[in-house]
């Protein structure tokens, strides 16, 4: 549905009648000319799109021979008239681009009203349907050559409603068939211009242009405003459309990413644009912005992507679905793009956790009470600044949308959480938008994305867990992690999803290291451990070290040996693991002294591997210098303790 | 030519490229036939050397193989150790890639697609198959016990297709936490000796040639991938080791037909006038979004069919090789030069995700 434009209420200049005037005279030849050139649209549009395949440009050509009749039949309009025109043969068109942006060279003469201006911009109108007609059908120099007759044949008007479309239109032609070339600098020059005339004209004058089509029309086929204004701003969203990929390819992007969220925003307001692919594109700009660290903005493409989703109806029901191809192709595409939107969601309550923590956190990663006062300090200086920032920034949204856009943007916050009740209701958020994506990334059918949402999942109690200050609880959110990823370990098929695995693997082993330290802090401040704890902590201690285990048994060849060199990819987890296990065998409670040998001899055990390894594959070092530097520490003082132990073990025998 | 063994200690599991230049014939089809002009030269076995101006460019492969190559050698460097590792367990892929009359089928398959399984020209798959069988021949003497199946399915605009059973609908793609990605319902069939194997690609491949003349589904866009599943049974102390791998032969569409968003540079995608669409929008947004800061991000477009199916090959846990092919006439130097690019591209795929570790405050 369109939604209303209000018109500027100064009615329009532009006179049919005057625009053929001179036409009338020849009205018979007239009508001619004007069923020429819808025949001509026709093949070009329609028609063509039945082309064998042998013969692709069949159509294509037929309407370029109208084309050039009419372009005939236009110069034999004008004998008698004593208006020089300037052959356009001898227009050769010039190797400099006329454009540059200098937009204070637009010409001031012609008025698409006075005769001459008329003829000008029929004739100009004419050479751009050739000229788009040779770059479809792959003569691009021919193509070029027409568009620059057509930007000739502009250059004494002024930018008025009969011409600013043409003006406009040839220009994105033009950019195209530069960029095609591989001369951006061209192609940006061409479009920039297109831009800077549409801002000037809808300053000036702004009613609604004439349509190009309208040249050749009888006058009571005349668009009506709205039909001129739709076509025109549609025409304009394809300049900024073309903008954000020259600037992509000039590798500006910030300015691309503008561009894109204009090309959005304008797609919206003027109602041209298919709701999920819509959603989708918004959804992505949110990642773009969340990795730049812009929540705010990332926070609307979310909004407005989910609002605009809904736009695009009820999902099927499953019996539906059974029923008929359609229903369950449609009903598939609605869940599955909800369910990337939710996605999209989810890494941005994830980053606006973890950007929080890494502010927040001493170099011990813990909370710094300090940062934590600085930063809701600044914070309300923020909240100014972002008010202006909102105030300035292209919002979405349509009349009927824009409500429910920023209604639902309310719902989660985008300044950085301090304490843990903020980041609780970010995690809240988080966690709904997991489950809804869980609903269509199933498991069975979806393996890859399932367990992605899992360690997504799995990082947000991570990230929330930081700003938990009881360290029980803070244990049972690592608990809930351990939970949710040990069955998918256990049963997912390393053959297919070796880095999967790999993944969970590291991970598991790295929330059992975190939950033994956890347990370890809270035992210290108890005066004496009793045997439930020392057996819970030893437990935390084993698990650990079973997925590191797991982890670098994965490294070997079917044939479980070792390889000479880890590969990059690899290096630095598998020598990580080896030292952590090392750690963790040192840190097992045990009362028997033999347990205590055992466990010490396979400590430095791992401990020499970490060593050994740096020592035979120098270029390793670099990757793990502080684990590295600590074993060479440990490898050192280890035997003492066992020389001990062992001294101490044969004297009591 | 001298032929190199490619050895198997310790290679990285990157994917290899092995270049193929077809000898200049009569009769290709080709709009070369009758033109002597070459455009490039083989300047050892592992470099290439392109004839553009104003400079010559040199390209590097894990092989290069110059117009009299056998088709024994071929096998031998591309195929031979990836039958191995299939039946130790390890997944293979080998892909063709090349411009229509480049010489992939003849690579493949070999002169006449499928006159004779004997024919000393017959190509890479028959061979693979003939090793395959003839290495499980072998290592069921210890007690090992195997199990073969195939498939073979058509990826066409994004559509799949069941060339074993041609009255099938299009198929969908699924995963299981068992048995990775799969083709759900592509039909399979048991196979056990190389003839077997040959009869089953054969049929299909025929299937193939009936739909592209009946469904309008030209071949040379489409994407051909035949798959065996190889199951071995060990039984060792009290237990049965089982294990699975699988080898994928791929016949990739035309290189003339990929005309993909990586080789189209700076070109503008145009809106369409026809709908209200604006097609590209999101893949101009997707460029913009930051991988190298290491922020978690989602990106909501999803893989193409063949590279969801493949993904294992393409940087997983496989051993793959690509088999570029091209043709040495100078009319196909833009064809020639963008295969090669596209090869060299192939060798940068390695396995993009990482191991996740959380550096803070870990050395505790």
């Amino acid at each position: 549905m369109d939604t209303t434009l209000s018109t500027p209420t100064t009615g329009p200049r532009l006179s049919h009648t005057e625009i053929t005037n001179m036409a009338s005279t020849y009205s018979h030849e007239w009508r001619a000319v004007c069923d020429k050139f819808n025949n001509a649209q026709d093949l070009s549009e329609v028609e063509s799109r039945k082309d064998p395949e042998n013969d692709p440009f069949r159509s294509k050509y037929k309407a370029r021979e109208l084309l050039r009749e009419i372009y005939c039949s236009l110069k034999n309009f004008d004998v008698g008239e004593n208006e020089s025109v300037n052959d356009e043969a001898d227009q050769r068109p010039t190797e400099q681009p006329v454009d540059g942006g200098m937009e204070e060279s637009f010409g001031r003469g012609h008025c698409g009203d006075s005769p001459a201006g008329s003829r000008a911009a029929k004739l100009g109108a004419v050479e751009y349907y050739l000229g788009v007609n040779h770059v479809e059908t792959e003569e691009l120099s021919a193509g070029e050559e027409h568009l620059m007759n057509c930007m000739t044949l502009l250059e004494k008007c002024s930018i008025s409603p009969e011409n600013v479309s043409l003006f406009i239109q040839v220009r994105n032609q033009l950019g195209i068939l530069w960029a095609g070339r591989d001369e951006i600098e061209k192609a940006q020059g061409f479009l920039e211009t297109a831009e800077a005339m549409y801002i000037r004209y809808m300053k000036e004058d702004g009613q609604p242009p004439m349509d190009l089509t309208e040249f050749f029309v009888a006058e009571e086929e005349a668009l009506p405003q709205q039909e001129r204004t739709k076509r025109f701003e549609m025409a304009y969203t394809h300049t900024l459309y073309y903008l954000a990929q020259v600037y992509k390819n000039l590798e500006q992007y910030e300015k691309a990413g503008g561009y894109c969220h204009s090309t959005l925003q304008r797609q919206l307001e003027f109602n041209q644009f298919l709701p999920l692919e819509w959603a989708i594109n918004a959804a992505t700009l949110s990642q773009y912005y969340i990795t730049k660290t812009l929540y705010m903005e990332g926070r609307h493409c979310l909004s407005a992507a989910s609002v605009i989703a809904d736009l695009a109806g009820e999902v099927p029901s499953e019996a539906a679905a059974q029923e008929s191809e359609a229903e369950a192709e449609k009903r598939d595409q609605l869940r599955q793009k909800r369910a990337e939107i939710a996605r999209c969601w989810i890494k941005y309550c994830l980053n606006l956790l973890q950007d929080a923590k890494k502010l927040l956190e001493d170099n011990i990663g813990e909370l710094d009470m300090d940062r934590q006062a600085e930063l809701r300090a600044t914070r309300l200086k923020e909240e100014e600044e972002k008010e202006r920032g909102r105030k300035s920034a292209v919002l979405f949204g349509s009349s009927d949308t824009f409500d429910s856009i920023c209604g639902l943007e309310e719902k989660v916050s985008c300044v950085f959480p301090v304490d843990f009740e903020e980041a609780r209701a970010i995690f809240l958020v988080g966690q709904t938008y997991v489950n809804q994506a869980k609903e269509y990334f199933e498991m069975d059918g979806h393996v890859t994305d399932h367990i992605e949402i899992l360690q997504d999942h799995s990082a947000l109690f991570k990230a929330l867990a930081f700003f938990e200050e009881d360290l029980e609880r803070r244990c049972k959110m690592h608990k809930r992690r351990v939970d949710m990823m040990e069955p998918i370990c256990k049963d997912l098929n390393a053959q297919y999803y070796l880095l999967v695995c790999r993944q969970l693997q590291f991970e598991l082993a790295e929330t059992y290291y975190e939950m033994m330290d956890l347990k370890l802090a809270v035992a210290n401040k108890q005066d004496d451990l009793d045997a439930h704890t020392v057996k819970k902590f030893n437990h935390l201690c084993s698990s650990s070290t079973k997925f590191y285990q797991m982890f670098l048994d994965s490294v070997r060849s079917p044939e479980g040996k070792w390889p000479e060199k880890l590969e990059d990819e690899v290096l630095r987890p598998a020598l990580v693991a080896k030292f952590r296990v090392a750690r963790l065998h040192s840190r097992l409670i045990s009362s028997s002294k033999t347990i205590q040998l055992e466990n010490l001899n396979r400590s430095l055990e791992c401990y020499n591997f970490v060593v050994q390894y740096c020592k035979d594959n120098p270029e390793a070092k670099s990757a793990i210098e502080t684990e590295l530097e600590l074993s060479e520490e440990m490898v050192s003082l280890l035997p003492l303790k066992i020389n001990r132990l062992q001294a101490n073990l044969a004297s009591s025998n | 030519m001298q032929h190199q063994q490619i050895t198997n200690s310790g290679d990285s599991d990157s994917i290899k490229v092995f270049v193929r230049v077809r000898p200049l014939t009569q009769g290709t089809g080709l709009t070369t036939d009758g033109d002597q002009g070459l455009c490039l030269t083989v300047t050892s076995p592992n470099t290439i050397r392109l004839h553009s101006k104003p400079e010559p460019r040199t390209f590097t492969y894990d092989h290069v193989a110059d117009m009299d190559i056998t088709q024994d050698s071929v096998f031998s460097s591309v195929a031979k150790n990836i039958v191995e590792s299939c039946i130790n367990g390890y997944n293979g892929t080998i892909f063709a890639y090349g411009q229509t009359g480049s010489g992939k089928t003849f690579t493949m398959l070999g002169p006449s697609d499928f006159d004779n399984f004997t024919d000393d020209q017959r190509g890479v798959i028959p061979r693979s198959f003939e090793y395959l069988f003839f290495l499980i021949d072998r290592e069921s003497e210890n007690a090992k016990s195997f199990l073969c199946k195939c498939s073979f399915i058509e990826i066409y605009n994004e559509q799949i297709y069941d060339l074993l059973d041609s009255a099938s609908a299009s198929l969908f793609l699924r995963e299981n936490i068992k048995k990775g990605v799969f083709v759900e319902g592509a039909v399979e069939k048991f196979v056990t000796s190389a003839a077997e194997a040959y009869q089953v690609l054969s049929m299909g491949w025929r299937n193939r040639r009936v739909a592209s003349t009946s469904m309008n589904r030209e071949s040379s866009r489409s994407h051909a991938v035949f798959t065996m599943t190889l199951e071995s049974k060990e039984p060792a102390k009290e237990v049965v080791n089982i294990r699975t791998s699988q080898l994928n032969l791929v016949d990739l569409a035309g290189s003339e037909r990929q005309r993909d968003t990586h080789t189209e540079g700076s070109r503008l995608k145009e809106a369409s006038s026809i709908n209200r669409s604006l097609m590209c929008l999101g893949q101009v947004i997707m460029a913009l979004v930051d991988v190298s800061n290491g922020k978690s991000r989602h990106i909501c477009y999803r893989d193409s069919k063949l590279t969801f199916l493949l993904r294992d090959s393409l940087g997983g846990n496989a051993k793959t090789y690509i088999i570029a092919n091209v043709h040495p006439g100078s009319k196909c130097f833009g064809e020639t030069l963008s295969t090669l690019q596209f090869a060299q591209r192939a060798k940068l795929i390695k396995n993009k995700a990482m191991i996740n570790e959380d550096t803070q405050g870990n050395v505790r």
